[in-house]
């Protein structure tokens, strides 16, 4: 099946056009700045080289027409004809507590998906738009939506709530949710392959570490807590994000400084985390590469935070699955950064964790165990893919609604 | 709407801030004033009110290099042959902006939607200067536009149905909330606002409050962010007189009539944060310096 993987926020659409066959991405791209000055489209079909296109871009809908549109082109396309594709898999960031796995768009799951945008107002508008959008320009095509947060839907409660009124639980929803489900999802599996055993019988704590860094305890498949929360503040020290702090903290600033809620939430949200601490820069390289210098002394502060706050979460979680078997690294900084690994993972004895310095500076961008020989507990590097996992279940909705 | 190529008249703190306002929603906008000099100068003013929202965590340097790359400052008037919507914000001078809407409306094609900013002036009164009355549309946003959610979405008594829903959609882009107002003399928030900041000031001469004490129990007793004699020396001392004398002409009610204390200030040049002395002190980047007021009953009044 040939399935359009799609990622709409407010002003972007990322795409993907995955052949589920052969696993592979047939073209990838991205169209930005939609609805405003300068929209421009990059796309990269994945046996020729990368273009771009300028273009007035003025909402979802032209957006996902010039997708479409690169697609079907005599000279960069894939395809010949719309009739091709054979699907759509949209990310959705949100899915409440209702959705543990992803579903067919109807009519229906629309009216579900609007009733949740109180939870996620920054992203879900734009999953719907983008949903729209394909309603119009690929009419009578399947669409599935794929949720950031299913994964972790099986939470146990005393994971998931918070310790405020619970009155405010069940007033607006507030609890854990969790985010980079499809990611944690996708490395869990992988790992079962690589450790040669059914996931079913493992106790695996992953880490995410992007842009936005995660980290999940997976029992015998099952997501049983994630670090990030309500919304993805929560947790993990991050590039631009806080992440865990005493929930006074931002109360006292925002009094004493007289903040907005605007203010108070970039606050946390775009000016602290690496970058706030450092004042060097929001990227990992850049932030190894000050601390190696020591110019900067609070590059090495940034990262020393950084890895230390990973490795409670590391500790807290093997306690959690009363055990652990692997230990995932993953994403941008996971699959990239030996030092952030070697860091978060020094003095991990007791848990059976034990790096390989060597093996740990050869896995760059590549599934490897960079674990010592002979170790408890088994450490390990995998590439996400979060597109084909959306386009893996989009099929699976898909052939499933057929009968 | 998305898309459409806007431009601000005016390189003044209104003009700042709607054009800071519209580049923030990814709108590309053209800030025009009389010389280029001027429209410049306005650049500079907007590249400070976005270092000072970095300074309180508001947005961040590649935001401000992001936003500052949409606003186009020039001295050419004409580049409103090109723009879909075109706002007015100069200063509030009824025969000036009668004058640059009779040249808008050589200027610009008949779908442009025209927007005067005013606070208090008359949008009938300015449309007539055109050739289109009913394509004239008042929005009044209020300083600093950046912050302050609100428009006013005035009607003019001319302003046809198609005029408005544009206006409207132009204050969605904005991501601001929006009121109807029908054309009256100061429409709501300055008609509101103006009384109550006359009465504080003579609650002040009559000796009843300090200035200090009058704020305070403003801010505390009814939830306001200001209190009415701080907010008086944000917007400008002669700004709100301006106010004032024009509600008092238009409505002949004595309650508009500006307070002595006021009109000395005036004319003493004391303006307010912009001079650096009002009802209280302000250093350069507009902090209060003095914890206690300037304007004491006894020195000033008795």
């Amino acid at each position: 099946m040939k399935i359009l993987v799609l990622n709409c926020g407010s002003s972007s659409v990322k795409y993907q056009f995955v052949d589920t066959e052969t696993e592979k991405a047939l073209a990838k791209g991205m169209v930005a700045r939609i609805g405003m000055a300068g929209s421009v489209v990059t796309h990269k079909p994945h046996d020729r080289p990368e273009i771009k296109v300028s273009a007035e871009i003025l909402d979802h809908i032209q957006a996902v027409e010039y997708v479409i549109t690169m697609l079907m082109s005599a000279n960069h396309g894939v395809i010949a004809n719309k009739s091709e594709i054979d699907a759509v898999g949209h990310r959705v960031v949100h899915g409440g507590t209702e959705f543990s796995d992803s579903v067919l768009i109807t009519v229906e799951l629309m009216s579900a998906l609007r009733s949740l945008i109180e939870l996620a107002p920054l992203h879900n508008p734009h999953n719907i738009r983008g949903i729209n959008a394909c309603n119009v320009s690929l009419p009578n095509i399947p669409q599935v939506a794929v949720f950031d947060t299913a994964f972790h839907h099986e939470m146990p409660p005393h994971a998931y709530i918070y310790g405020i009124p619970y009155v405010l639980y069940k007033r607006y929803s507030i609890r854990r949710y969790g985010f980079h489900g499809t990611s944690h999802r996708f490395v869990s599996d992988r790992a079962a392959v690589m450790l040669g055993r059914p996931l079913t019988e493992l106790k695996l704590i992953t880490a995410h570490l992007g842009n936005g860094a995660s980290v999940a305890a997976v029992d015998r498949g099952r997501s049983i807590d994630t670090s990030m929360g309500f919304t993805p503040l929560e947790g993990l020290l991050m590039g631009t994000r806080s992440g865990d702090l005493d929930p006074a903290v931002i109360l006292h600033i925002m009094a004493r400084e007289e903040l907005s809620l605007h203010e108070g939430n970039t606050l946390l949200n775009k000016h602290s985390g690496l970058v706030g601490i450092s004042g060097v820069s929001s990227d990992m390289r850049e932030i190894v590469e000050a601390a190696v210098d020591g110019n900067q002394p609070n590059a090495k502060l940034a990262l020393d935070a950084y890895c230390y706050r990973l490795k409670k979460y590391i500790g807290a979680y093997a306690a959690a699955l009363g055990g652990l078997d692997a230990l995932v690294f993953t994403a941008g900084v996971g699959e990239n950064s030996p030092v952030v690994r070697g860091m978060s993972c020094s003095n991990l004895e007791i848990l059976g964790i034990a790096v390989d310095d060597e093996k740990n500076r050869l896995a760059v961008g590549k599934e490897m165990d960079i674990s010592v020989d002979g170790a408890r507990c088994r450490t390990l590097v995998v590439p996400t893919n979060e597109e084909l996992v959306i386009a893996r279940d989009t099929e699976r909705i898909v052939n499933a609604t057929k009968g | 709407m998305p898309g459409s190529k806007i431009m601000v008249i005016g390189a003044g703190a209104m003009g700042q801030g709607l054009s800071e306002a519209i580049a923030t929603a990814g709108h590309d906008v053209t800030l025009a004033d009389k010389t280029t000099k001027q429209a410049e100068r306005g650049l500079r003013g907007i590249d400070e009110a976005m270092d000072r929202e970095i300074g309180r965590w508001g947005l961040t340097q590649a935001d401000k290099k992001a936003i500052r790359s949409r606003i186009h400052p020039t001295a050419d008037l004409w580049l409103a042959e090109d723009a879909e919507i075109v706002l007015e914000a100069i200063p509030e001078d009824l025969e000036k902006k009668r004058d640059l809407f009779e040249k808008l409306d050589r200027i610009c094609p008949e779908n442009t939607l025209l927007i005067t900013n005013t606070g208090t002036l008359s949008i009938s009164e300015i449309a007539q200067a055109t050739e289109r009355p009913q394509k004239i549309i008042g929005m009044h946003f209020l300083n600093p536009v950046t912050r302050i959610p609100l428009v006013e979405i005035v009607k003019g008594l001319r302003t046809d149905e198609a005029t408005f829903r544009k206006a409207v959609e132009f204050a969605v882009m904005l991501d601001k909330k929006w009121i109807t107002v029908n054309e009256y003399p100061g429409y709501v928030t300055t008609r509101i606002i103006v009384p109550l900041i006359n009465e504080a000031m003579h609650v002040l001469m009559e000796g009843v409050a300090t200035a200090d004490d009058i704020d305070e129990a403003m801010k505390l007793g009814f939830g306001f962010n200001v209190g009415p004699l701080a907010l008086a020396d944000q917007m400008g001392l002669d700004v709100v007189m301006s106010w004032m004398m024009n509600l008092l002409k238009e409505l002949s009610e004595h309650r508009y009539n500006p307070c002595p204390i006021l009109r000395k200030l005036v004319r003493a040049g004391h303006l307010g944060v912009k001079t650096g002395k009002g009802f209280f002190e302000y250093d350069k980047d507009g902090n209060r310096i003095n914890t206690t007021a300037t304007v004491t009953v006894r020195k000033e009044i008795r």
